[in-house]
């Protein structure tokens, strides 16, 4: 329920205070940011190696938190992190409770016309499905007919259900759709390739049952940050700062240190934007 | 404001595409409904919401029934496990126990039948049970109170009859129980209507379910949350009227005001 009510409480919010549909908002965020001293970040923290909770340390880490640091650093500000989910993200952004989104978010054609986005993307990815082993299911299109467990908001939804055929179930977070798999409830869970191989490799014992059923990656996209509509200041200034961290090798570097597995578009990025 | 309102109702025309223009017009992106696979699952879930309401209720209402027969039975045997079933139902979160059923218990369930294949329960039985005992525990509470309500003479006088334990029960305790327990029992009922939108946890698709998922997709919180909050006030409306009705049509004369809440 607690997702549910923070995005209820949320949009009720929006609601009173009549911001329907992502008002314009004054090109005020980089000056705000500055003035404030500090960027705050919205961050996913759905688990390795994007963002996580380290069991013992108890502090934030992943991939999300290192560039959202390193963006802070090139702002020449502090970073404070806010956590948000998929069903309250977009309304946090909105109403300025956050600077910008780093929040396993896709660049779709939708969003775009509602928020706005820094052009460099950090990273790019599809969804693969994990399911039993010895299961029928060898590619995408044999899911056709078959049940399917993912995370509310995943951008795979539609491509599931629309071209594949398949029955989609959506949980709450990811822990909850890969518990509804071992509970029998579906017969593959889809997620982004980046955590369930993570996952695999961290709990090899839990998961000895399961094996990824995809040779593919399903609907690979661009991850992107998203700011408010409108703030261009903002939106450049990250720009230069995220050119800067593919062109050095920063964002591979991180890729690797977070267990990231560095694919094409992380070395092509590299090349094109070296020497910046 | 008349002006611009008129204008707008009579131009818009009664299409998909003038109601998702005329929605616009305030403000609100409706363009979802071009999508067959999102629409379809935005109307399967106002359905679903309301099969899941029409099953609960009837299983809230015969478990509390149940519940309350045995709280206020003499022996301890019926008595105490009805109230340790009550506390422990009603002290922990709905949410909370529906996560644990169907997530765990269910997973049990499924270990012990030899594979989820066989395990006749799905999310939508658990959803049913949870909430529909989570009701009961109240409902329960709402009929004691009626059924100690019921003056001892009548009782009595029952007795003198010939009247045994379970008879007065039936004849005596509760229908008077019922009609005094009435504005709590609808009271209980519109909390149940609100408590099945915990199904949209465990991915049974009724509309707060559907909701989410468009929402998350299209980033539409607002325009579906007013479509969800008027849905349920109205069926909640709906149904604290069938309560009012049943208050005046029950009525005992001479107990209770006489013109009833209304």
């Amino acid at each position: 329920m607690n997702l549910f009510r923070l995005a209820a409480a949320a949009s009720l919010a929006a609601l009173m205070s009549g911001a329907i549909a992502g008002a314009a908002q004054a090109d005020a965020t980089l000056d705000r940011i500055k003035q404030r001293g500090s960027l705050v970040a919205g961050v996913i923290l759905s688990g390795a190696p994007f963002g996580y909770i380290d069991a013992k340390s108890q502090e934030q880490k992943g991939f999300n938190i290192d560039l959202a640091t390193e963006l802070a650093r090139g702002l020449g500000v502090k970073l404070e992190t806010v956590t948000v989910t998929p069903p309250n993200r977009v309304q946090f952004l909105q109403q300025g409770k956050v600077d910008l989104l780093i929040a396993n978010m896709s660049w779709t054609e939708e969003r775009a016309e509602m928020l706005d986005f820094v052009p460099t993307a950090f990273e790019r990815s599809g969804g693969i499905a994990l399911g039993r082993k010895g299961t029928p299911v060898k590619d995408w299109p044999d899911l056709k007919g078959k049940t399917v467990c993912l995370s509310q908001g995943a951008n795979f939804t539609k491509p599931l259900a629309e071209e594949i055929g398949a029955k989609i179930k959506g949980f709450p977070s990811q822990p909850d759709s890969l518990l509804a798999l071992k509970g029998g409830q579906c017969d593959a869970a889809v997620h982004t390739g980046a955590t369930l191989r993570v996952m695999l490799l961290d709990h090899p014992e839990d998961w000895k049952d399961y094996e990824i059923l995809t040779p593919t990656d399903l609907l690979p996209s661009l991850n992107v940050i998203w700011v408010r509509k409108g703030e261009t200041d903002a939106r450049e200034a990250l720009d230069g700062i995220m050119r800067r961290l593919h062109g050095s090798g920063w964002i591979i570097d991180a890729a690797e240190r977070n267990r990231l597995a560095v694919t094409p578009y992380f070395l092509e990025t590299r090349d094109a934007n070296k020497g910046r | 404001m008349a002006d611009t309102l008129l204008a707008h109702i009579t131009l818009a025309p009664l299409t998909l595409d003038g109601v998702i223009a005329f929605a616009k017009g305030y403000g609100l992106n409706f363009s979802f409904l071009k999508s067959a696979y999102e629409r379809d699952m935005w109307l399967e879930g106002f359905r679903t919401t309301l099969v899941l309401i029409a099953v609960t209720i009837p299983v809230s209402l015969a478990g509390g029934i149940l519940l309350a027969g045995c709280l206020t039975a003499k022996s301890r045997l019926l008595s105490l496990p009805a109230r340790l079933f009550v506390e422990l139902t009603r002290n922990t979160p709905t949410l909370v126990q529906l996560v644990c059923a169907f997530l765990g218990l269910n997973m049990l369930i499924s270990d012990a039948l030899g594979g989820a294949g066989r395990n006749p329960f799905g999310a939508f039985f658990w959803v049913v049970t949870v909430v529909g005992l989570h009701g009961a525990a109240y409902h329960a509470e709402a009929l004691r109170a009626g059924i100690e309500a019921v003056p001892d003479t009548m009782r009595e006088a029952a007795r003198s009859l010939g009247f045994g334990r379970l008879e007065i029960l039936r004849w005596v305790e509760l229908p008077m129980a019922l009609r005094i327990a009435l504005p709590a029992i609808f009271n209980n009922l519109v909390n149940i209507v609100k408590l099945t939108t915990v199904a949209s946890a465990v991915a049974v698709g009724e509309i707060t379910y559907a909701s989410i998922m468009i929402w998350t997709q299209r980033d539409i919180v607002v325009e579906l949350m007013i479509v969800l909050l008027l849905f349920f006030s109205a069926i909640n409306l709906a149904l604290s009227q069938v309560g009012f009705w049943l208050e005046r049509r029950l009525r005992t004369p001479g107990l209770g005001p006489a013109g009833l809440g209304l």
